[in-house]
């Protein structure tokens, strides 16, 4: 009997102590906004990106924030925001694609609390969301690959086939069709948003085949990006800027820029003026951002990588067609373009990718 | 020529991808060869995972990280044998407690080491070699941890059928009763099987960190040592096995990635299962045609058995 108290008692303290303290501090004011990442806020990827933001709001705003990291996209998300709520919290950013539907199961249970999801195109009185057009920036950034690629052969690791990858691998190859036409893009999924290991070795893989540039929609650019630089070849990044992991090979990337967004968002809970809705930050507006150009860029594409990008500031849409998909069927005739809850739905990929989007 | 560039490239690939899981797996070995499961060693792995970049990034040296990754699950692994040995816990729950262990204490001192840059091991010149066609990619693959590994495999292979202590670790495995009336210090034993254990998966993560991926992010091993765990039973808890076994679950998980590449009609959800699956046939396959319980270690399998 002892022994099996003492089994116990050394477990659950071994437990105890593994867990991480997130939620100290627990003050019962209505001020604080609660954050969800679907990763560790370090990852130096999507998740450190939107932690930026987090800690502009507290730094600019004067807001307490909490948060929480590494939560499942299943109903471990819904009990998280429960328990955010039953602390008093009354803004809860669930900043993961897969949060969408939970969060609106707990946005219907409590119409006091607002909601802000990061990336979704659904919609509750209380449930807003949140994203920026970084597909414009994948382009400009295919545009530098596609100037730089020898071999005409570009791979896209990326976690899972949702509408928002699929968007910037169509945006990153269309861009590098617009100054290489003959361009063309290898997928692999990797099924995780993190996963050092495999996304490794997709990168091996994808350089095993003459592939020259990579580029990828995963949580952290660093373990590609590198990989990359080992293999020899080129490689744009995602989320903030990995530059200092590949110097040689370094072309450019897309990276996010939160702060103002979320500021606005909470500003306007506070004053009372928000309503529900679709809320996207611009390129004009510094929401999204162009890395810096690596050695491998030629010069004579950075003038056009430019007059594309004041084009987008005035108003012209990247989705425009003609764009035909990987069987050649024409999903846009000359002359339309995409609304934005067609593009937020994608679901196809455009001519000159390979991948299975199953 | 060019299939067998392709075919080379795919197994250079799994022998990568399995390198990792060859030290864990050894290591489980040993100590479940003692009539010990550690379910820790996923906690273990990210500790070695952590302590060998942290050593890497601090020393710029990457044979300290290897040595730090495995001191420091060895460290861990003593958790397990505390609990198993001298308080008597029950394996699985102590396992467990190890892997959430090791999981949340690499996680928070892992903080300051993200984004981090290491070198890793500084390839040799091998000059015009490194342009050949097959030998090329041959001589990249083949990197310290890589050898390291191969080398421990034959090493421990060795020990555990042709030496005196290898007789005692499988004696007590299979009986401690027994060896201990031989005269076998069990104990003993037992805490050097579970604290090599130990060091083996904190190798086994610092490879990935240190080498393989040049990267710490949080829970990076992403269920290998769990993989590894279940490969034992593939290997049949013979270390001689455990290199085809690892082997397997990297190739047929390297040809999943190819696929992908070629534009196959599948489901990339349905091929990412395919190295789960092989290795389960295979397991099945083993267990069929040998009609025995697959060389578990005995007093292991009364540990199973047990419901007290």
């Amino acid at each position: 009997m002892n022994r099996r108290i003492l089994t116990l008692l050394a477990a659950s303290t071994l437990l105890l102590a593994s867990c991480k303290k997130t939620d100290e501090a627990q003050a019962a004011t209505e001020d604080r906004v609660g954050f969800i990442y679907v990763g560790p806020r370090t990852d130096y990827g999507y998740n450190y990106a939107m932690d930026q933001g987090r800690l502009a709001l507290e730094k600019d705003l004067g807001v307490k924030t909490v948060f929480f990291e590494n939560i499942p996209e299943n109903a471990e998300v819904e009990r998280v925001m429960e328990r955010m709520i039953a602390d008093g919290i009354k803004i809860i950013f669930p900043t993961s694609y897969g949060y969408l539907d939970p969060a609106l199961n707990v946005a219907a249970k409590h119409p006091d609390v607002k909601f802000f999801h990061g990336g979704g195109f659904k919609l509750a009185p209380n449930l807003g969301t949140f994203f920026a057009d970084i597909d414009e920036v994948e382009y400009l950034s295919g545009m530098a690959a596609g100037a730089a690629t020898k071999t005409g052969k570009m791979g896209f690791i990326a976690a899972h086939p949702i509408p928002q990858t699929l968007r910037n691998i169509n945006a990153f190859t269309l861009g590098a069709q617009s100054v290489n036409p003959k361009a063309t893009m290898n997928v692999v999924w990797t099924g995780s948003w993190s996963d050092p290991t495999k996304e490794a070795e997709a990168a091996n893989t994808l350089a095993d085949q003459g592939i020259d540039v990579l580029t990828m929609h995963v949580d952290g650019p660093i373990t590609i990006a590198q990989t990359a630089e080992k293999r020899g070849i080129m490689v744009c990044g995602y989320h903030a800027d990995a530059s200092q992991f590949a110097p040689k090979g370094w072309v450019t990337g897309a990276s996010w820029n939160w702060a103002p967004l979320m500021e606005k968002i909470v500003k306007s809970v506070k004053d009372s003026t928000w309503t529900s809705g679709h809320l996207r930050g611009k390129l004009s507006d510094g929401y999204v951002k162009l890395a810096s150009f690596g050695p491998s860029v030629p010069e004579s594409v950075k003038p056009k990588i430019d007059s594309v990008k004041k084009s987008y500031e005035t108003g012209s849409k990247l989705w425009s067609g003609p764009i035909v998909d990987q069987a050649g069927k024409t999903v846009l005739a000359a002359g339309d373009t995409l609304t934005m809850e067609k593009v937020e739905s994608m679901s196809f990929l455009v001519k000159g990718v390979v991948g299975s989007i199953k | 020529m060019e299939i067998v560039g392709t075919l080379l490239a795919i197994f250079l690939s799994g022998l990568r991808g399995a390198t990792p899981l060859l030290y864990v797996l050894l290591g489980e070995t040993v100590t479940e060869r003692a009539g010990i499961a550690n379910l820790g060693v996923e906690g273990q792995m990210l500790s070695g995972a952590f302590a060998g970049f942290a050593a890497t990034v601090v020393t710029g040296n990457p044979w300290i990280g290897l040595m730090a990754g495995a001191l420091c699950a060895t460290l861990l692994s003593c958790v397990h044998a505390v609990l198993c040995l001298v308080v008597k816990a029950n394996m699985f729950a102590s396992g467990v407690a190890v892997w959430v262990l090791g999981g949340g204490l690499s996680a928070f001192f892992g903080i300051p080491f993200v984004g981090r840059r290491i070198d890793g091991f500084v390839a040799p010149d091998f000059g015009s070699l490194k342009d050949m066609p097959l030998v090329g990619p041959l001589l990249r693959t083949l990197t310290p941890t890589v050898l390291l590994a191969l080398v421990l495999w034959a090493v421990l292979g060795w020990f555990l059928y042709r030496t005196r202590g290898g007789l005692r670790l499988r004696a007590v495995g299979e009986s401690a009763e027994s060896a201990a009336t031989m005269g076998v210090a069990v104990m003993r034993v037992k805490w050097m099987a579970i604290l090599g254990g130990g060091a083996l998966s904190g190798l086994g993560g610092a490879a990935l960190s240190v080498d393989q991926v040049r990267n710490w992010i949080e829970w990076m091993t992403a269920g290998r040592g769990l993989v590894a765990v279940g490969l034992v039973i593939v290997a049949r808890w013979n270390p001689w096995l455990a290199l085809p076994a690892a082997l397997l679950f990297g190739v047929v998980e390297a040809l999943t990635l190819r696929m992908q590449t070629w534009g196959v009609p599948v489901s990339s959800y349905l091929l990412s299962t395919f190295p789960y699956m092989v290795c389960l046939a295979v397991l099945v396959w083993g267990y069929v045609r040998a009609r025995t319980r697959g060389g578990m270690p005995k007093d292991l399998a009364q540990a199973f058995a047990r419901t007290e």
